[in-house]
């Protein structure tokens, strides 16, 4: 396992480690299922999520972020590649290798969070039942007494109360509910919580309440987050860390304060200057407005699948593919590009001005 | 604010000034069903200029969508326009679209070539069994007397300008063939097939990834300034807002709290939502910007509070005022208005 230094000198010690993650789906015809394609939702992805962080995965719709994630849980057996964890101190499984027992003990550190609460949660359940299911499966708590106890304590973490346990989901708004949810992922005490777009369905006050609540949790347990989103706003506020997808790849991968300053890589650098921000001063900015849409990841154009929309493309792109490595003179240790010209570029982040707009 | 009721056809209608395209007066639109009434709309005004970007922001259930579906007159049965003037100035003359049957001829005359709408979900707003091109050919012969060649060629028009790849193509394409922003793009172009003076555009952005986002931000933009109609932008997402529009109106359960110009609304809020809001969204700014959520969440409609409907979640909430009455709506600066308490209307209530 890598162990890599941050500027303090602190070791970061990564708790799940995906090597060279693979996840095709065959693209099927006909009477007899002739496989005549491969969708390459993920290709090769390989990085550490390291202990007590959050790790944010952007990226468009189809770029395989949520594939990824589903992954890492085991929820989609991965084609190839490795996803390791560490269960404790010293014992690193391969998840992608574990029988369904081991893999079931395994996952009771990994929990996920989803992105509508209206139809995570079984509206036939009340949320004893529904946050109290996988403790009873699992033989955490004994007894019905001590599973109400349990219950309890869960609701009063997310600032729900643990009088309303009898109720159903219905009785909820959609804050509450995303809050229930949160509850029954924190109810073995996972290590790693996997929040697939836990914000995006939520009213913006509502969504500025549940990313303090992660946040706080996050201190109070030491937990390790996995934070799948789109809008590049929540991230900066939200995580430690991002790496950003494009078409089954990873392109960049950074601190967030680094990678929204000073994006590497040319699809960073568009993301950023698309987002809308929320001040009418920068109405008028110049911006970097990519033409057509995201590659499709069944039919991926040659060398670097972002070159057909990059305004720095050279004929290099069309033929090689790069590869993810550390850009060299980035002030912060670890911060790395998939871009021939990752390094010659002077690419804006988000306080700069795009120049040729186009 | 008048308080005008609706009393029938015999009621003369007010004029509008020649700059006013649209004027929303004291609108209520309720819902009607078994569990009791809804009231979506509770008493909303607003005037839409020509030419301009409006915008009307809020949360869900704050009825600005529910605006939109009264200004083109197509509620669902359980909804009704119970009292409030809807004026549309067109032709030279005034007309009152709350007044007017959403099945006479003046209205399906209006709807979709003086007023069209885009939507969040393109495939809501075409048949899938019909190619594009025929839908927007036919929605140009409804409206204007032209032979099918030339609402062919118009129609091929509207999608160039619309930013489709190949419009002479796409026009004999099915929703299925498109991708989600090409679908966009020929709604919007559906929508201005007809050069309408009024979009009323409900959140076409947010269903969509950011790139593509800024695609139809740009578009829109482009389109406004070519075409020179008016917009009136429906969304949740006050970033958007702050990319597109020219003046604002914040929507809080089925009243409009706040409104101005879109630097009044972002730099100078007064109402205690507005800034709730505003603070609630993380900023594209770098180092640490904190945000601080409003607490609780907005109530159910069957519990609706009195008074100030914000109250129960306000830091500024007045005991014995704010729970009493609805505030009334106070002009603080020219142009820019809030309903609150804070800034006076509390003499009224003795």
């Amino acid at each position: 396992m890598t162990t890599m230094m941050d500027s303090e000198n602190r070791p970061h010690r990564a708790i799940i480690s995906v090597r060279n993650l693979v996840k095709y789906f065959p693209i099927e015809l006909g009477l007899l299922r002739r496989q005549v394609g491969l969708v390459k939702a993920v290709d090769d992805v390989s990085f550490d999520l390291n202990e007590n962080e959050t790790l944010a995965l952007v990226g468009e719709s189809g770029c395989g972020k949520t594939t990824t994630s589903r992954c890492i849980i085991q929820a989609l057996k991965p084609t190839s590649g490795q996803v390791l964890f560490q269960m404790d101190g010293t014992n690193t499984v391969d998840l992608t290798q574990l029988e369904k027992k081991e893999l079931r003990a395994a996952r009771r550190n990994i929990r996920m969070i989803y992105q509508d609460p209206y139809s995570s949660l079984n509206p036939r359940m009340n949320l004893l039942q529904i946050i109290g299911e996988c403790l009873v499966i699992n033989r955490v708590v004994t007894g019905r007494v001590e599973l109400q106890e349990r219950v309890a304590e869960l609701l009063r973490m997310v600032h729900l109360d643990p009088s309303t346990m009898n109720r159903y989901p219905h009785a909820f708004s959609g804050g509450q509910r995303q809050r229930i949810a949160i509850a029954r992922a924190l109810a073995l005490s996972p290590k790693v919580v996997i929040a697939d777009e836990p914000v995006s369905a939520l009213d913006v006050s509502v969504q500025a309440q549940i990313l303090n609540l992660l946040k706080q949790l996050q201190n109070q347990l030491g937990l390790t987050y996995l934070f799948v989103a789109h809008n590049l706003a929540v991230v900066k506020y939200e995580a430690d860390r991002v790496a950003v997808m494009y078409a089954g790849q990873l392109v960049e991968i950074a601190e967030t304060e680094a990678l929204f300053l000073s994006p590497k890589h040319p699809y960073t650098e568009a993301l950023l200057s698309a987002a809308p921000n929320a001040d009418p001063a920068t109405k008028y900015r110049p911006r970097i407005v990519l033409a057509g849409e995201a590659a499709d990841s069944g039919n991926l154009p040659s060398g670097c699948a972002f070159h057909p929309r990059c305004r720095y493309a050279q004929d290099r792109c069309r033929q090689e593919t790069p590869a993810l490595v550390n850009i060299a003179d980035a002030d912060k240790p670890a911060h790395q590009a998939a871009c021939h010209f990752a390094e010659e570029l002077e690419l804006v982040g988000i306080t700069g001005e795009i120049k040729s707009a186009k | 604010m008048s308080s005008t009721r609706d009393t029938g056809a015999t009621a003369p209608t007010p004029e509008l000034a020649a700059d006013t395209l649209l004027s929303v007066r004291n609108l209520k639109t309720y819902f009607f069903s078994r569990e009791g009434t809804t009231k979506a709309v509770d008493g909303v005004s607003f005037d839409v200029k020509q030419g301009e970007i409006l915008g009307i922001a809020g949360e869900s259930g704050c009825g600005k969508t529910v605006t939109s579906l009264s200004i083109m007159r197509i509620l669902p049965k359980s909804g009704k326009i119970v009292s409030g003037k809807i004026l549309f100035n067109y032709d030279n003359q005034t007309t009152d679209l709350a007044a007017a049957d959403p099945e006479s001829r003046e209205m399906r005359s209006i709807r979709g070539k003086e007023i069209s709408m885009i939507f969040q979900e393109p495939m809501t707003a075409f048949s899938p069994v019909h190619t594009i091109g025929n839908q927007i050919i036919e929605t140009i012969r409804i409206h204007q007397p032209v032979s099918k060649e030339e609402a062919r060629e118009q129609a091929i028009e509207m999608l160039r300008r619309a930013g489709m790849p190949s419009p002479t193509r796409n026009i004999d394409q099915y929703t299925f063939n498109l991708s989600g922003g090409m679908r966009q793009r020929a709604m919007v172009a559906l929508a201005l097939s007809c050069q309408p003076k009024l979009l009323l555009a409900d959140e076409p952005t947010t269903a969509v990834d950011v790139t593509i986002q800024a695609q139809m931000l740009n578009l829109l933009r482009d389109i406004q300034a070519e075409l020179g109609m008016a917009i009136v932008m429906i969304t949740h997402d006050l970033a958007v807002i702050a990319e597109l529009t020219d003046r604002v109106m914040i929507m809080y359960l089925g009243k409009e709290v706040e409104y101005g110009t879109v630097e009044d609304v972002f730099y100078r809020s007064q109402h205690p939502y507005t800034r709730g809001l505003l603070g609630s969204i993380p900023k594209l700014a770098p180092g640490r910007v904190e945000i601080d959520p409003i607490e609780g969440s907005v109530p159910s409609v069957y519990e609706m509070p009195t008074g100030c409907k914000f109250h129960p979640r306000c830091p500024h909430y007045m005991p014995g005022v704010c729970e009493k009455r609805d505030p009334p709506l106070i002009e603080i600066a020219p142009g820019h208005a809030v309903r609150c308490y804070l800034y006076g209307g509390k003499e009224a209530l003795e």
